[in-house]
């Protein structure tokens, strides 16, 4: 997988590999960066931190700080477990601190979340015309019988 | 001289540094889309007043031999388009299916290569053919209507709807202008192109929208008013060969119970509230075949008029439609833009003035807003020019609504000659991901497999020049003779030579401008989806 993204001064690509690494399979991360205005490598280094990309987790574990190795930088990582996670990759220039964020999805995303809301949507719509079309019926019908009734009535006088 | 323009022109081609990109059309195929134009261009001066007229008396093509069974039976039996609209449902589940479990390879799953790379280039290509065909076996319709109506094909319950009046202020297409805006956005900016897994929560987020649209809304008022891809071919459908239309229209002037439009025990009522007999244009048809099923007399069938015919003559003006038509021909020059290779380098260039950062969605956005903006403030300087040298004694207004008719071809043509690029050139791999659709244990493409697939087209080059250099010239020929057209309902009556030929020379300029520019566009190297 392979991201490209431009950040104050910088154009930076990061790769993935693999491309959808899977649980307990070594991976790697691959960065560049290069400067928009003349297209010089970063020299430096760089750190890249992970944390659990979900609502209610903000924390962060740094994985390693990595110095440049012929124009990239260089950093592996093994996941335990499935999840999709936010690598975090921070650097100085000028004096001004860079982070930016990639996304990183370890094994097969959950399939069922999409679907499941697209059910529940299509079948809440479905329930409540069926309820608002029952009731409508029902009242149609007590008001016939209403009118239906005074008619006889009337009718009788 | 010769080789002096040569040069010029090949100074306009973009020369990228790095990538792949399809060919753009060769200078000579250029210099010769020039030369005819400008005949053209004299040939339309020239004319002057002398406008001709429809041509009456279209051909019924039930009535032609060997293929009339066919075209008769297509549209008195239900089972055909069932069967039909079965198989384009079964492919878009499969699509949902390999977009949320196959590979995120977007080049070896079927979501994305069928979605974006086939269907996307060949449905606009389609209503060159069969107009708004597609609509009649659209799998968002179709599923929604079997889960609202909980019948295959017969006439649902019509309680199973609330049958609401959609509000006066939806009753327009602008719902499908936005929505259409936002498509294009997310493929362009936000890149559901390449991510089989987005591209597969688009077709369910549709099928949920044309599902709680069928359940609240009386007939098909996501066909009518919402959809994006609907209200595309309809516009486009103005200009298609075949149309349905009745076949004996005293038939529909003595008809009393209009079942057409009120539908039959069995049959639905036109989805999109249109009367066979007072029909005059395509755009809000959805050939679903209703109409034919429903006609007592069997007097409505598929007729081969004239191309062009229909928006050239019928098509009544209205302010939603001409916006509509107006959004394409923004929209489509704005596709060609971000396929050029130096449109990266423009948005990068963006962002860092900016301060923007990550997928410089902000600066995709602001790009696209701009690209926008200038053919339609072109358009509205050209017709205030057209109001006031012509000394119309109409509406600002009405004037705006009916030249806008004359850019359609230009956007339908450079539509599907820029698709036609992509069709030919990025479908070969098609045929190994319909066998392995989930993209099994797949890579992505090699380089050398991108090379394979770049040097091998599905159709020589040449010839695909030839078809992009005939859309160019039929669409500016189109325009003009619309442009021409349109312009004698809205100058003063009664006005000089004079009068007509200055108040037409803005708006031959805003046509000739925007098909240079087609051209441009068509010339320049184009970055591969996929």
């Amino acid at each position: 997988m392979q991201v490209e993204t431009q950040i104050g001064e910088y154009y930076v690509t990061y790769m993935a590999f693999p491309a959808f690494p899977k649980p307990n399979e070594q991976g790697r991360v691959n960065l560049y960066a290069s400067r928009i205005d003349n297209g010089a490598t970063y020299h430096g280094e760089v750190t890249f931190k992970v944390r659990d990309d979900s609502w209610f987790s903000d924390e962060q574990e740094v994985i390693g700080t990595q110095a440049i190795d012929d124009g990239v930088y260089r950093q592996g990582f093994i996941f335990k477990e499935a999840g999709d996670f936010i690598i975090t990759a921070e650097f100085e220039s000028g004096g001004e601190p860079y982070i930016i964020d990639f996304p990183l999805r370890i094994g097969e995303p959950t399939p069922l979340g999409p679907i499941g809301i697209a059910v529940l949507i299509i079948l809440i719509v479905l329930v409540g015309v069926n309820v608002t079309q029952r009731k409508r019926m029902q009242r149609v019908k007590a008001s016939q019988h209403h009118r239906d009734n005074r008619d006889a009535s009337d009718d009788e006088l | 001289m010769y080789e002096s323009i040569i040069e010029f022109i090949n100074r306009l081609i973009y020369v990228p540094s790095e990538g792949m990109v399809h060919p753009g059309l060769s200078v000579n195929w250029v210099l010769a889309i020039i030369v005819v134009m400008v005949v053209m261009v004299m040939r339309s001066m020239l004319t002057g007043n002398s406008i001709s007229t429809a041509t009456a008396g279209n051909l019924n093509l039930s009535r032609l031999p060997m293929v009339g069974g066919f075209f008769s039976a297509l549209v008195v039996k239900p089972w055909i388009l069932l069967s039909l609209r079965v198989i384009a449902a079964l492919i878009f589940l499969l699509v949902i299916y390999a977009g949320l479990f196959g590979t995120p390879v977007p080049e070896r799953n079927i979501a994305t290569v069928l979605t974006w790379t086939v269907w996307w280039s060949a449905v606009v290509i389609s209503v060159f053919f069969v107009g708004s065909a597609w609509c009649a076996i659209c799998p968002w319709d179709a599923i929604a209507s079997w889960l609202v109506r909980r019948k295959l094909w017969r006439r649902g319950d019509a309680a199973s709807s609330l049958n609401i009046r959609v509000p006066k202020y939806l009753r327009t297409i602008w719902p499908a202008l936005f929505l259409f805006t936002v498509l294009t956005w997310l493929e362009l900016g936000a890149g559901v192109t390449t991510s089989p897994y987005a591209t597969a929560l688009l077709a369910l987020l549709m099928v949920v929208l044309a599902t709680v649209s069928l359940a609240l809304y009386e007939r098909k008022a996501f066909c009518r008013y919402f959809c994006p891809i609907g209200r595309t071919l309809g516009a486009y459908a103005a200009m298609a060969p075949i149309a349905l239309r009745p076949i004996d229209n005293q038939v529909c002037v003595d008809c009393k119970t209009l079942e057409c439009y009120h539908g039959t025990n069995d049959v639905e009522p036109c989805p999109t509230h249109l009367l066979m007999g007072t029909i005059t244009q395509n755009t809000y048809c959805t050939s679903c075949g209703a109409c034919t099923q429903s006609c007592p007399t069997q007097n409505v069938g598929w007729r081969l008029r004239g191309i062009g015919e229909e928006i050239t003559y019928a098509s009544r003006p209205h302010t939603d439609e001409a916006w509509f038509i107006l959004g394409l021909v923004a929209l489509t020059l704005f596709h060609g833009f971000t396929m050029m290779p130096y449109w990266e380098d423009w948005m990068r260039q963006l962002a860092y003035q900016i301060g923007d950062s990550g997928q410089i969605l902000l600066s995709f956005t602001i790009g696209m807003t701009v690209a926008m903006f200038v053919p339609i403030s072109l358009y509205l300087l050209v017709v205030r020019l057209v109001h006031y040298f012509g000394q119309s004694p109409h509406h600002f207004q009405r004037v705006f609504n009916a030249l806008a008719f004359s850019l359609l071809p230009l956007a339908f043509t450079y539509h599907i000659a820029h698709n036609l690029s992509h069709l030919v050139r990025e479908s070969q791999g098609f045929w190994t991901v319909l066998f392995n659709p989930l993209g099994v244990d797949t890579v992505p493409l090699s380089v050398g497999e991108i090379h394979m697939r770049h040097m091998n087209p599905l159709i020589n080059n040449e010839i695909v020049f030839a078809l992009q250099a005939t859309l160019a010239l039929f669409g500016f020929w189109l325009a003009l003779r619309i442009a021409r057209q349109r312009l004698t309902s809205v100058v003063a009556s009664g006005s000089s030579k004079a009068v007509t030929a200055l108040s037409f020379t803005p708006i031959l300029i805003l046509i000739t401008g925007f098909s240079l520019v087609n051209l441009w566009l068509l010339m320049q190297p184009m970055i591969m989806r996929m």
